[in-house]
């Protein structure tokens, strides 16, 4: 019966190594679709301001921590203007290639609008939900 | 000191040291790999490389140089991110909600931004219509080592066809028992599907996309059946006998490696024997004789037979050292041929697979009309012939004509083998006792064209002179010089007046047909003795021995008779004594 014994044991074992990583795995994912939406309302919002280039757009969000990398910022910037939020024009630059500068349509201002009040909704929300709770 | 490469990025040009550029295209290359399924994936590799272009000028001013170094690579990778930096949920958020499948547990999510929510409904829809698509796509094969009894080669394959695995046991099973071609197909797929051995490859192999809904259901899965087997007892003995099973496929897999290695040796002995026998006949070409000699070889011009032998080492040479190679990283473990090298040989396979066939076809050409050429020459009559041979390649000094023997000034410094052929074959026939006896010479050639085929047997020299009652056959005939095989032979008939005795010399025997001059002894060493019959030569030796014997029968025939007349002799007298008893007991009374 020993292979047996070991065989329990290696499974607990598996089970609580697994188990750790799982749940860290339901967290990060939770946190990943938060930031997400977070992301690009905040995008939207620093477009909004007037016209900008990706890599101050970039240096923004890096002070608001909501970045890390730059890379992150391409797939995004390039779905919101194919989705018709965004559109951009080439200028010409001191330094280096010619940049594209975003800036908002006013489709993207409907849209800002919409996600602004659903934002104040949202805060709203999470401030009831967490205002009487224990853990931390 | 370092060497530095020129690179152009969105049309503006960079001196780049060399090892910073490796490095800058295998990062590039990982991007474009990672954006490569979305639709937009041009769009942003192009937004990213022109930010790399103005970083790197930044970086030129900056610090005033003109060359950019690793320094400058890694600083503009680590502000660009790793892909693994990069949020595959943000960045792959169209791509991935394509794929998703509704979640049993009710692990539901909106994987849209709230940006295009009215998008998202559309777009789910759309994933229920055509689920099968990531299936379809995404699907490797694994050995599944959760679910086997060998190497859990067939679960690995059940999984990549969508069948149960039972099915495909069972059709290892049938290709077993017919022919056993089944435990090879099996050991070949054993060594060629990778191990399934984390979560992420179990995923695949089951074609589903390794994301956390999946996880976290081959997870609950994995943890339902561990709780059934420790509750179950069924699934207690299904897990004894796997664990049956995987000793015995230890045992298996150990007596597999033996045989392996075993195969392993043979077919290396086998490439050696190929090489060296090729090498041979190479050697053969070039004028060094040997013994190795293959003959259908004769039939091609040098060069061309050399290309024959040379694409024959391919063609069965390539097959060994694939099989060679194949098992050595079976045993070994060795780590398998470079594609090129493999793609390579498969080439040269085929090339010389093809030769080989316009060879012999070519040939086969060459063979195709047959011509024969006859001539009839008289014999002065003889009572008894005798025939024997002159073996051309022993050369009489004592010969009168020694210079003048035309195959001497023929063969000029030519080699024997190609000029002399012994495709010779004699044939006898009865004829009347009155008639002369005559040869029929029968020269025989193929060609591509009949005239081809009969200029080449009129080319064929080859005579037999008569000296008093001794026939000499020479032991060869000559073709010219430069002339190829082409089948040619020499078949004589001799025709012999019945009642003609003919002494056959035993160096003819292997020419001579229809006969059987091994059985057959004469008075003297070297000669069978035979005579001419109307139904064709006999051995005298035979018929005196079948004389005696007719002759032992009769005696013996005579002798039975005698004997049986003296028993009947024998038996009337017994009568003859009885009676008289009988006669002289009714006297008596």
């Amino acid at each position: 019966m020993w292979f047996l014994e070991k065989y329990i044991v290696l499974c607990i074992a598996k089970y609580y190594i697994k188990d750790i990583s799982l749940y860290s795995m339901i967290a990060e994912n939770t946190q990943t679709q938060m930031r997400k939406g977070i992301l690009e309302y905040c995008i939207l919002s620093i477009i909004s301001r007037g016209e900008i280039y990706a890599s101050d757009i970039t240096r923004e969000l890096k002070k608001a921590e909501l970045l890390v990398v730059e890379g992150t910022l391409y797939p995004l910037l390039t779905r919101l203007k194919n989705n018709g939020l965004l559109s951009y024009s080439w200028q010409e630059s001191t330094s280096g290639p010619p940049r594209k500068y975003y800036q908002i349509t006013s489709e993207g201002k409907d849209v800002l609008i919409k996600l602004d009040v659903t934002w104040k909704e949202l805060l709203f929300a999470v401030q009831i939900s967490i205002e009487n709770r224990e853990i931390i | 000191m370092n060497k530095t490469i020129i690179i152009n990025i969105n049309s503006i040009v960079f001196h780049i040291e060399e090892d910073a550029y490796e490095n800058l295209r295998s990062y590039m290359i990982e991007i474009k790999k990672h954006f490569g399924k979305s639709e937009d994936s041009k769009e942003i590799l192009e937004d990213i490389e022109n930010r790399i272009a103005e970083m790197f000028s930044e970086r030129i001013q900056l610090g005033r140089k003109e060359v950019i170094n690793m320094e400058d690579v890694s600083q503009v990778i680590t502000q660009m991110g790793r892909v693994s930096d990069f949020d595959t949920e943000i960045v792959l958020g169209d791509a991935t909600a394509e794929t998703y499948e509704s979640d049993p547990d009710g692990f539901q999510e909106n994987n849209s931004s709230s940006a295009e929510e009215s998008d998202s409904q559309t777009r789910q829809e759309n994933s229920h219509q055509e689920p099968d698509f990531s299936l379809l796509t995404a699907k490797k094969l694994m050995r599944d080592m959760d679910d086997k009894i060998l190497g859990g080669v067939c679960s690995g394959l059940g999984h990549y066809f969508t069948i149960d695995a039972k099915w495909i046991r069972v059709i290892f099973v049938l290709f077993f028992l017919f022919g056993g071609s089944g435990v090879i197909l099996y050991l070949v797929l054993w060594a060629v599907m990778p191990k399934a051995l984390n979560r992420a490859d179990k995923l695949s192999m089951r074609g589903e996309k390794a994301n956390l809904q999946n996880f976290k259901k081959s997870f609950d899965e994995e943890m339902k059946g561990i709780r059934e087997n420790f509750s179950g007892t069924s699934e207690h003995f299904n897990r004894g006998a796997r664990s049956i099973g995987d000793g015995l496929g230890r045992i298996i897999s150990l007596i597999g490696k033996i045989f392996a290695v075993l195969v392993l040796i043979a077919t290396g002995g086998a490439l050696i024997g190929i090489f060296i026998v090729s090498v041979m006949h190479i050697l053969n070409l070039m004028g060094f004789q040997n013994d190795v000699y293959f003959p259908p070889l004769e039939v091609l011009q040098p060069t061309a037979a050399f290309f024959a032998i040379l694409a024959a080492t391919l063609a069965i040479g390539i097959p060994f050292l694939a099989l060679f190679f194949f098992l050595l990283r079976l045993v070994f473990k060795t780590r398998p041929m470079n594609n090129y090298a493999s793609m390579t040989l498969l080439a040269s396979w085929i090339v010389s697979i093809v030769l080989i066939l316009y060879f012999v076809i070519s040939t086969n050409q060459e063979f195709q009309e047959v011509s024969t050429i006859s001539v009839e020459k008289q014999l002065a009559k003889k009572e008894v012939f005798v025939f024997s041979e002159n073996n051309m390649r022993v050369i009489k000094a004592s010969d009168e004509d020694f210079n003048k023997k035309k195959f001497n000034l023929n063969i000029n410094e030519k080699a024997l083998s190609e000029v002399l052929r012994s495709d010779i074959s004699i044939q006898f026939e009865a004829i009347d006792s009155l008639a002369n006896p005559y040869l029929q010479y029968n020269y025989h050639a193929k060609g591509k064209s009949y005239s081809e085929a009969s200029e080449r047997a009129s080319k064929i020299n080859y005579q037999v002179s008569q000296q008093a009652d001794h026939v000499i056959f020479n032991s060869h005939f000559t073709i010219n010089s430069g002339q190829l095989y082409r089948d040619q032979r020499v078949a004589i008939k001799a025709y012999l007046p019945v009642g003609t005795k003919v002494l056959l010399a035993h160096e003819l025997d292997h020419k001579v047909r229809d006969i059987w001059a091994d059985n057959c002894q004469g008075e003297q060493k070297n000669y069978s003795e035979w005579i001419m019959q109307k139904d064709g030569l006999k051995c005298i030796q035979k018929l005196i021995e079948e004389r005696e014997k007719a002759l032992q029968e009769r005696l013996d025939e005579q002798e039975k008779l005698k004997e049986e007349a003296k028993d009947e002799e024998a038996s009337k007298k017994k009568d003859q004594e009885e009676k008289n008893k009988t006669e002289g007991a009714t006297n008596a009374a």
